[in-house]
């Protein structure tokens, strides 16, 4: 908000001797080492999650190509049930989730005035179990053919295909995965429940935290579930056993059952990763406007309410569940109504700023790249539930699988979770990295990244209504799929131009060290993160202030200042 | 040493120095506490949330056992027969593991070493002797892992929390030591009660896995 801050440099007098002694915080707290500082964690979750990102684009890249045109033969279709599988896998268990675990243990104990995590080597460990499963992910293909899908459910039973070690590897990587983030999610709950700076109850809990903590609860309880599901698949591919083979009634298993327990634990998994990126757009709408969101009290429940409400519709993805057919409809419709309540919050928070607030301030803030980043976000998110909506609704039928449904997951669960991923980021980064990103390029990113998910998700839903069955590697020249297919393209096109922006951005200006210094609070945040250096010391704060509120600093700011003794305050401005 | 100060928009000043407190424009320091230690007994939260976690893997597995025990005609299959001796005795020694890990606690939690040693170890042997009785169920079961679903998921359920008993023993052998070193007392004992919840859940995942494997196991 601030473009000035650096100008606005003044010297100030001494308030330590220089032979002062480091501060008690620091001693008490900097024996930790740098490998199991949260911050530093934090960061290479977040690149480690950037680095699988671009293998996932790669992948959706080179599948585009192939469907940009009718019967292109770019990959054939044996190398095309590799690219979507691995696509899927790589988005969501090597990107989006780690992306969030990486945002939440640099930026929770912060913004809970915490000068640490609760376990502070677990996380470490996490994050090299983490890595190390995500490597064998992305290197299973290369032993020998995996899975047809994300869902991992074809072939099943096993035993009918896919020999060789590439499903194997693929499934004990995931169990890392898994592991590493149910680690990550305990470490960091924990830090909430137990390491809240004094004055901070579980009410004063910043509402960016208080979503973590929501979607931390949801992925203990739905992680573990998918790590029981791997293990047994594995254990049918590996050691010969037939859980998910033979044939009711047989010395066999199910083959039902596997779709049913993937989804129990995936759908969960989903809603979790799009939880966070609610909470950080709430957090930056606020911010953004000045003001505190317009019921912080409704944001909160809103959350939780989307948390227990996502245990209730995973009935709705499994095509062969027709069975109680209305509650999974039901239970897909009702978790959308406490996110459309929390985007109206923020709209009733934007309305109030414009109506009452400093409107240089407002409009400064409002066109400020993480708001932007918000507002973009906000039509992706709008289409993404406005699909599921119709997609809830066919819920358990065939007609289920067709191109509609890649269209509504990539709006609310890569478009909506990615976009808000990617507004933390530009709002965060500059406290955990001491320099803010381009805000030049910041625009061009999200009219790309933006623009280019609004196109692919419309040839998508587009596709979903011609019925184009998914999973299809070509396509007849009189098809009438070819323009659809190509709005898709094109689309996804724009979305790898602007995320190969975003990571020079971030190359730039974080690692280069190029962009403009942050300062210690370059948005006029409320919560504690923003009052302490950028980036902060190992210890994170030498002092807090009071907390009396869910905004500290806001408070701290409407307080009446006390007369001048030291700095004179013209001297200052 | 002169610390630079920036400011913001709203007048706040702000440190610009790692180890500079923020300063108020009267001079001084912010008024606040600094930063603390955990709460007391994080690391038993932490062992609880681990147990959460672990239970829901248990959960997925033992739906799967009904699931596939549901559309089976008999189970378990006919040819199988799987005494109550051998879970009967495991449990029994769970339920006075259960007692003697406890004891250990509260004789930690009232300074008493020598009992809470005495204690641990006990318990330590309890476990061993769990272990080399699940071991034996392994092999007196009379059907090998890939036999039928039934064998894969009696020796999976079994296996599972002989998985969790070893972690456990591991866990509570180095709490022993440490508290034969003296690291805990009645107001420093949070590993110890974690390590002995730790234990406590291992006994659950045994009581539900028997009263899956072996009280609702006629069907058909």
């Amino acid at each position: 908000m601030t473009d000035t801050t650096t100008d606005n440099q003044v010297e100030g007098e001494a308030r330590h001797g220089a032979d002062a002694p480091s501060h008690p915080a620091a001693e008490l707290h900097d024996p930790w080492p740098k490998g199991a500082d949260h911050k530093y964690i934090g960061s290479l979750f977040i690149a480690a999650a950037l680095l699988f990102l671009v293998v996932g684009v790669v992948l959706a890249l080179v599948m585009r190509a192939q469907l940009a045109t009718a019967e292109a033969e770019i990959v054939g279709d044996k190398t095309y049930r590799q690219l979507f599988t691995m696509h899927g896998v790589v988005s969501v268990f090597l990107f989006l989730l780690p992306v969030w675990l990486g945002l939440a243990s640099a930026i929770v104990p912060l913004q809970i005035g915490a000068a640490r995590l609760a376990f502070p080597r677990l996380h470490a460990m996490a994050f090299w179990i983490f890595l190390t499963g995500g490597a064998m992910v992305v290197a299973a293909p290369a032993l020998s053919d995996v899975f047809h899908g994300w869902a991992l459910s074809d072939p099943i039973p096993v035993k009918l295909g896919l020999p060789g070690q590439g499903p194997d590897m693929l499934l004990l990587g995931l169990v890392l995965v898994c592991m590493a983030a149910v680690l990550v999610v305990i470490n960091i709950v924990v830090t909430i429940l137990q390491l809240r700076a004094p004055g901070m109850t579980l009410r004063r809990v910043p509402v960016f935290s208080w979503s973590i903590m929501v979607s931390g609860a949801v992925l203990l309880l739905a992680l573990p579930v998918l790590i029981g599901a791997f293990a047994l698949l594995f254990v049918d591919r590996h050691y010969g056993a037939s859980l998910f083979s033979g044939f009711t009634g047989s010395r066999g298993g199910n083959p039902l059952l596997w779709p049913r327990l993937f989804w129990f634990g995936a759908y969960p998994v989903l809603w979790a990763l799009l939880i966070p990126a609610l909470g950080a757009a709430s957090e930056i709408v606020a911010t953004m406007s000045g003001r505190k969101l317009f019921s912080r009290d409704r944001a909160s429940v809103a959350l939780v309410a989307v948390g227990v409400l996502c245990f209730a519709g995973w009935g709705s993805e499994v095509p062969t569940l027709t069975r109680a057919r209305p509650l999974w409809i039901i239970g897909a419709l009702a978790v959308m109504a406490p996110v459309a309540l929390l985007v109206l919050n923020w709209l009733a928070t934007m309305r109030v700023a414009g109506k009452e607030g400093d409107r240089d301030a407002v409009r400064r803030g409002f066109a400020s790249t993480p708001m932007l980043w918000v507002l973009g976000m906000l039509p992706v998110l709008g289409l993404g539930l406005a699909a599921s909506v119709v997609s809830a609704l066919d819920a358990g039928r065939d007609a289920h699988a067709n191109y509609w449904q890649v269209g509504q997951q990539h709006a609310l669960f890569f478009g909506a979770a990615t976009i808000g991923a990617v507004a933390a980021l530009s709002f965060w980064g500059p406290k955990l990295w001491g320099h803010r990103l381009s805000d030049a390029l910041g625009k061009l990113e999200l009219l790309a990244i933006v623009g280019g998910t609004l196109l692919m998700v419309l040839g998508m839903l587009l596709l979903g209504v011609q019925d184009m069955v998914v999973h299809t590697s070509t396509f007849d020249s009189n098809d009438e799929w070819a323009l659809a297919n190509l709005v898709a393209s094109a689309g996804g096109a724009l979305v790898g131009l602007g995320l190969i922006v975003l990571l020079l951005d971030l190359l730039g200006s974080v690692v280069a060290g190029r962009g403009k210094p942050a300062g210690a609070d370059p948005w006029g945040g409320q919560t504690l993160e923003w009052a302490t250096t950028s980036p902060p010391p190992r210890h994170n704060f030498d002092a807090l202030p009071e907390i009396r509120s869910d905004t500290p600093l806001l408070d701290l700011r409407a307080a009446p200042v006390p007369a001048a003794a030291g700095v004179d305050p013209e001297e200052a401005s | 040493m002169s610390l630079v100060v920036s400011r913001t928009a709203d007048n706040l000043p702000v440190p610009a120095s790692d180890h500079a407190p923020i300063v108020l424009p009267s001079g001084e320091p912010l008024p606040g506490p600094v930063p603390g230690r955990p709460r007391r007994g994080t690391s038993t939260i932490g062992t609880l949330l681990l147990c959460t976690a672990s239970a829901m893997v248990l959960g997925a597995v033992i739906a799967v056992y009904f699931a596939i025990k549901e559309g089976s005609t008999t189970w378990p299959p006919s040819d199988v027969s799987v005494g109550t001796y051998i879970p009967t005795m495991i449990t029994i020694t769970a339920i006075m593991s259960g007692f003697s890990v406890h004891w250990g606690v509260y004789s930690a939690r009232r300074n008493d070493g020598r009992n809470a040693v005495m204690a641990l170890v006990l318990t330590l042997f309890l476990g061993l002797a769990m272990a080399n009785l699940e071991w034996l169920s392994f092999v007196r079961s009379g059907f090998g892992f890939n036999d039928h679903a039934y064998g894969t998921l009696y020796d999976i359920l079994i296996g599972y929390h002989l998985l969790h008993l070893l972690a456990a023993i591991v866990m509570l052998l180095v709490l022993s030591f440490r508290t034969m070193a003296g690291h805990f007392s009645g107001d420093r004992h949070d590993a110890l009660r974690a390590g002995a919840v730790y234990w406590q859940y291992t006994n659950v995942v045994w009581f539900t896995v028997v009263t899956v494997l072996f009280i609702f196991s006629r069907h058909g």
